[in-house]
């Protein structure tokens, strides 16, 4: 049946569409990405109905961003021009028999260019600058935060929520909260306030601590009762408690309505983020290994302990070493990877200026969050650095000597 | 500034609609498909449904040809590297005529939030007509509107001498 309509000649008036002043500008061209595509055609046949948003913003160039992804929206102009036909829509109103031959088509728009969609990171620096003076720490938590101007004047700092994020933002929902999450912000009323790093080693350590004392596993622990006794005992806001739990690894819905959940801890998360509330004290004045592993295996108690290790704290610290006693004592100094510029070049004469010579072992530690992979990692040594083997292995050295 | 896209193609599900006829579907989808030509179609005054040419596929070759005024174009099917996403302004009631999706505009239009764009089609192909066109001699296109210019022949003309 079809093969005899194939087989017709098929002769059609090819018309501008009878809406067509009103209809210049109402079509664009998207190219698609695969996976973009894909969700796009599952939708059609009907499982979910994905919707993008476009992000514009003043000083970037415009963003799409899907629940998940982002990408950089750029607009290619073609040598050729494209026309979108379509049955008239006049057709589809009057109320045509939609299986009646349709003797011609319209050209709804002529398009000479094409939306070109380039993945891109969610760009969630401004977070930083927006969030400025938000900070939510112990005590004074509904303290409206003040500042003052040049010229002396107190004004409220304005509240930045959620939805302002959303909306502000050029990244996808699921990367915003990623990013809250990764940066430990939290979302309270509506607003986003990043958590004093002090208040979230307390909270972590009290969690430790309160484990414990209900016995409770630390794989796999009613939500419920720790934020309860966390806010009987120490005025911890349940919200806060229960969004530094999920924060430190994974809740399961409880079966029962009104219940929290289970918590499955991140042992090695809550241990690591308790060793560097501690080392962060020690920014200018180095301290003493030993004495900082006591502190941290004490603040997380007896049975996490064994847990306790440098390792976990990569890219946060310089080790040096005393070298006035003998035999050398080892020191610490918190020297945290976050904290130093993205670009490359800045980052390596920063790390050149904390030390001339670094050891490739531990070089790489403060490259990890500007690189990829490791192959781009290795890339960035060989610009930025110099190698230079010796018995005790290879080390690094500035590539430049400018100031030489 | 932001900008809702949302996914409107027709599934299963969706009312029955005027459908294009499956000689022309095979170039596209349904009820779209994407002409692509040399040059452009250049109007003078109100166009709403005014004649550009004949659209013809040729049963045995599948191949497409358009016919403007005393202009023979020969046309082919094209797959497309990526496929396109084809998208529609929805109209919220009355829309500002204005209000475009420039995605180099830089500035914080008020009105631009209202703006919203369906997808309304996923195409894969698309019609070319990227031959010189051939005169056609002794054949008057009496269905055309006379005395337009509606094929900018001048553009054509341009391309095809470089």
């Amino acid at each position: 049946m079809l093969g005899g309509i194939m087989s017709q000649a098929v002769e059609l008036d090819l018309r501008f569409s009878s809406r067509s002043q009103s209809e210049v500008g109402t079509y664009k061209l998207l190219e698609l990405p695969p996976d973009l595509c894909k969700s796009i055609e599952a939708s059609a046949e009907g499982s979910s109905s994905p919707s993008f948003t476009i992000k514009g913003s003043p000083e970037d160039d415009a963003v799409l961003c899907t629940a998940d992804k982002t990408y950089i929206v750029r607009s290619v102009v073609l040598s050729n021009s494209v026309l979108v036909v379509t049955p008239d829509p006049a057709d589809e109103d009057a109320d045509n028999d939609v299986d009646e031959p349709l003797k011609d088509v319209a050209i709804r728009d002529q398009l000479s260019e094409v939306i070109e969609l380039v993945p891109c990171v969610p760009r969630l620096h401004k977070l930083n600058a927006f969030l400025r003076g938000r900070e939510y720490d112990e005590g004074h938590e509904d303290e409206e935060s003040m500042s003052e101007d040049e010229d002396g004047i107190v004004k409220k700092r304005p509240r930045f929520t959620y939805e302002d994020a959303r909306r502000t933002l050029q990244a996808s929902d699921a990367e915003l909260d990623k990013g809250l999450r990764d940066r430990r912000i939290l979302v309270l009323k509506g607003e986003l306030r990043p958590i004093a790093p002090s208040h979230l080693t307390t909270i972590l350590e009290l969690l430790l601590t309160n484990l414990v004392s209900h016995s409770l596993s630390y794989t796999a622990a009613p939500v419920s009762p720790l934020v309860e006794a966390l806010e009987d005992e120490h005025d911890i806001r349940r919200d806060v408690t229960r969004q530094v739990i999920a924060w430190f690894g994974r809740i399961t819905d409880g079966d029962s309505p009104g219940s929290m959940g289970t918590w499955e801890m991140d042992a090695d998360a809550v241990v690591k983020e308790v060793g560097l509330g501690i080392l962060r004290a020690y920014r200018d004045e180095p301290i003493f290994e030993k004495e900082f592993l006591d502190q941290w295996r004490k603040a997380v108690g007896d049975t996490f302990e064994e847990r306790v290790s440098l390792k976990l704290l990569v890219g946060n610290y310089l080790a040096s070493s005393d070298t006035l006693s003998d035999p050398p004592i080892p020191l610490l100094t918190y020297f945290p990877s976050a904290e130093l510029p993205i670009d490359p070049g800045a980052r390596f004469s920063e790390l050149f200026l904390v030390r001339p010579r670094w050891k490739a072992d531990e070089i790489t530690h403060f490259l990890s969050d500007i690189a990829v992979d490791s192959k781009e990692r290795d890339k960035l040594l060989l610009k930025h650095a110099r190698a230079i083997t010796d018995p005790t292995g290879i080390w690094y050295t500035a590539r430049a000597k400018y100031n030489a | 500034m932001l900008i809702t896209v949302n996914v409107a193609i027709p599934g299963p599900s969706s009312d029955p609609r005027r459908k294009l006829p499956p000689q022309l579907v095979q170039f596209g989808t349904d009820e779209l498909v994407l002409i692509e030509l040399q040059g452009a179609l250049d109007v003078e005054g109100n166009k709403d449904g005014q004649l550009v040419g004949k659209l013809r596929i040729d049963p045995a070759t599948k191949k497409p040809t358009l016919l403007i005024g005393h202009h023979l174009l020969e046309g082919k099917l094209v797959t497309l590297p990526k496929p396109l996403g084809v998208l529609h302004r929805r109209e919220p009631g009355q829309m500002e005529p204005s209000a475009s999706m420039d995605v180099d505009d830089r500035e914080q239009s008020s009105n631009g939030s209202a703006t919203s764009w369906d997808i309304v089609a996923v195409v894969k192909r698309k019609m070319v007509f990227s031959k010189r066109p051939m005169p056609i001699v002794g054949k008057p296109a009496s269905s055309t509107v006379s005395g337009s210019p509606l094929y900018d022949e001048n553009a054509v003309d341009d391309h095809f001498s470089d």
